[in-house]
């Protein structure tokens, strides 16, 4: 249960990035677009991200230093629904990426696509303790239809504000 | 931590005022550190510091701010320039696309150089009168030529817009015609007897006044009152970083025609069809700086903005819809004061205290003579200066989060009306029955040039021009 809030699921998966490849998993992560970013391919997706933890923060006053054995890549995503159509979806459209994504990290099978890749990210799946969703009960597009009413109902409005009951009555009946 | 006042400089925590109308902002472009240094030296002599005025009032005043690029042009090194922060070091430009500078407000059409990097240290005279701003704008060009290394690269001059005839505590008027200046956060050790409507909104009606380090770097600020360790707030290595603190320098240019005709068109629909109640509803105070909370009505004829009390309201015991001051009205938008509590949140001013920024902006160009409605074609509006410790958390939140957007205060993506942004609706809604809304325009605030600079204390001014080591 800890991995959904009312329709919306949330998942993450941590890997170890193969040794001499973080610089470039970082360098293609940041030079992903966000306008156009890949991960709207899935129409689903709330939020997502990667992140890539070098090592760990060590406070001064801790009593030996601790460090981690190589990098690890995190990925996060929230969406709609359960969590095995998504990685379907995701182990399909994301083929391009994955592989210069997963593709850097230890253990991932050699073609990381389709069920291979979704065998690996359940693999390295970590659950999660508490979830909580702006939006639980409301899809992606649910989310996108109710703005896009919102903006034509306050369009309609201003236009409407100096119309008498007749002309107001047709006009919504028009708009709506 | 008593407040060193000799060693900030002047018009930070005390304005200069309408005792001084006349400003001239001048911006030096530095070639050669030595050179560059040299000559700050030299003018850095006669910079005003914060303290009272010892016999009888200057003519003049002279500060001093310079920008990242200017650092680094100065010969500061790497290693102090990167204690500074990181908006600072970026520089507004770099941060055009977030604060909104967008299509016609984007820094490529920006004037004189602002923004390009080539702005390094900027030079502002305030002065009495015109010819005496004149003769100080003189000796400081003949200053600039004689030094090898600097050149001007961009002057601007500004002058208050004063209510003829008018008493000394009359707030100026901004080129839209309101007063505007008067609203100040109230500080600690400086200005505790403006803390009620300029302090912090407390639980039960009182109010306290904020801590310097809000606004002055080295000295202990909000965090700090409740850190045990009472640890100061990051400011710049030393020995830049007492007394100093960061500047937002804005030349906004004001529409103000098309302001006027929006008003008058829409004044036409509106109750009663008072265009100066919507003109009022738009900015959150009437003409003359009366609220509109305390004044829903009309405007107070003998309202002094330097009475005590005249600015001690908050929105939330009597104007928690906004029917007397709208929710997204100028003023409530840019310092919401208890606006964003709710009732179970008993630190009344705790979503918007960290946000409070010290405005010194003046106007420029000729006001647009009454009752004219069509464009001139001249270039007037604001030019907009104000202190803050941070820039981030104080100038870009109150920008991004509050004007330029609406979801704070539940209106979605309504911006500022009288700014406008090209990343709201751009429409604004007046609450009441029935609510009024004033459909979207194009912006009558135009960007036309802006830096991030960082003001020094006096001493560490001197140090600048001494020149300093990793």
């Amino acid at each position: 249960m800890s991995n959904t809030s009312g329709q919306a699921t949330a998942f993450m998966a941590l890997t170890p990035i193969q040794p001499g490849e973080e610089a470039a998993l970082r360098s293609f992560l940041e030079a992903l677009p966000q306008d156009g970013s890949p991960l709207a391919r899935l129409a689903g997706t709330h939020f997502a991200r990667w992140v890539i933890l070098r090592d760990w923060v060590n406070d001064p006053s801790q009593p030996r230093e601790e460090r981690l054995e190589s990098p690890y890549l995190i990925f996060t995503s929230n969406f709609d629904g359960p969590l095995d159509p998504y990685l379907d979806e995701l182990c399909v459209k994301l083929t391009p990426e994955a592989r210069e994504i997963w593709g850097r990290c230890v253990g991932c099978p050699p073609d990381a696509t389709g069920p291979q890749l979704k065998a690996y990210l359940l693999h390295n799946k970590i659950d999660t303790g508490f979830f909580v969703a702006a939006y639980p009960n409301s899809t992606v597009a649910q989310v996108k239809a109710a703005l896009a009413a919102r903006e034509q109902l306050i369009a309609f409005a201003m236009r409407a504000q100096d119309m008498g009951p007749d002309e107001l009555f047709r006009a919504f009946a028009e708009e709506f | 931590m008593a407040v060193d006042r000799s060693d900030i400089q002047g018009n930070v925590l005390r304005a200069y005022g309408s005792s001084y109308p006349c400003t001239a902002y001048v911006f030096a472009h530095v070639s050669d550190a030595g050179g560059g240094r040299a000559w700050l030296g030299s003018i850095a002599e006669a910079v005003s510091s914060d303290e009272e005025w010892r016999g009888s009032k200057p003519s003049s005043h002279r500060n001093i701010a310079v920008t990242c690029a200017g650092l680094r042009a100065l010969g500061v090194p790497e290693s102090v320039i990167g204690t500074f922060s990181d908006e600072f070091r970026q520089g507004m430009a770099a941060r055009s696309e977030m604060l909104g500078d967008l299509g016609v407000s984007d820094p490529r059409h920006w004037d004189g150089g602002l923004g390009t990097g080539a702005a390094h240290v900027l030079v502002i005279l305030n002065g009495r009168a015109r010819d005496e701003i004149e003769a100080e704008l003189a000796s400081l060009r003949a200053s600039i030529e004689r030094a090898p290394g600097v050149s001007i690269l961009h002057e601007q001059y500004a002058e208050l817009l004063l209510v003829a005839g008018a008493a000394a505590n009359v707030p100026a008027r901004e080129q839209f015609g309101f007063a505007d200046g008067a609203a100040q956060p109230a500080i600690a050790g400086v200005s505790d007897d403006a803390a009620a409507g300029g302090g912090v909104p407390l639980a039960g009606g009182a109010w306290r006044p904020l801590a310097l380090g809000e606004f002055v770097l080295g000295y202990p600020d909000e965090d700090t009152l409740v850190d045990p360790q009472k640890r100061l707030p990051s400011a710049p290595a030393d020995p830049l970083g007492r007394s100093g603190t960061y500047v937002v320098y804005r030349k906004l240019r004001q529409d103000v025609a098309p302001f006027r005709r929006v008003l008058r068109d829409a004044a036409a629909r509106f109750v009663g069809g008072d265009e100066e109640l919507l003109a009022a509803k738009v900015v959150g105070r009437w003409r003359n700086g009366t609220p509109l909370v305390t004044s829903p009505g009309r405007p107070d004829p003998g309202f002094s903005a330097t009475a005590p009390g005249s600015n001690s309201f908050r929105y939330l015991d009597v104007d928690v819809d906004g029917r007397r001051c709208p929710l997204g009205a100028h003023i409530r938008r840019s310092n919401p004061r208890d606006g964003l509590g709710w009732p179970a949140l008993d630190d009344a001013g705790l979503l918007s205290f960290r946000h409070r920024i010290i405005r010194r902006g003046v106007p420029y160009g000729p006001p647009l003579p009454a009752d004219v409605l069509d464009d001139d074609g001249v270039d007037r509006g604001l030019v907009f200066v104000c202190f803050n410790a941070s820039i981030s958390r104080q100038f870009e939140s109150v920008q991004l989060q509050w004007l330029n957007d609406g979801n704070g205060f539940h209106l979605g993506h309504d911006s500022d009306f009288l700014l406008g942004s090209p990343l709201g609706t751009g429409k604004m809604t007046v609450q009441g029955d029935p609510p009024f809304m004033l459909s979207p325009q194009g912006p009558f605030v135009t960007t036309r040039g802006g830096e991030y600079l960082f003001m020094p204390g006096i001493a560490a001014l001197r140090a600048l021009a001494r020149g300093i080591g990793g």
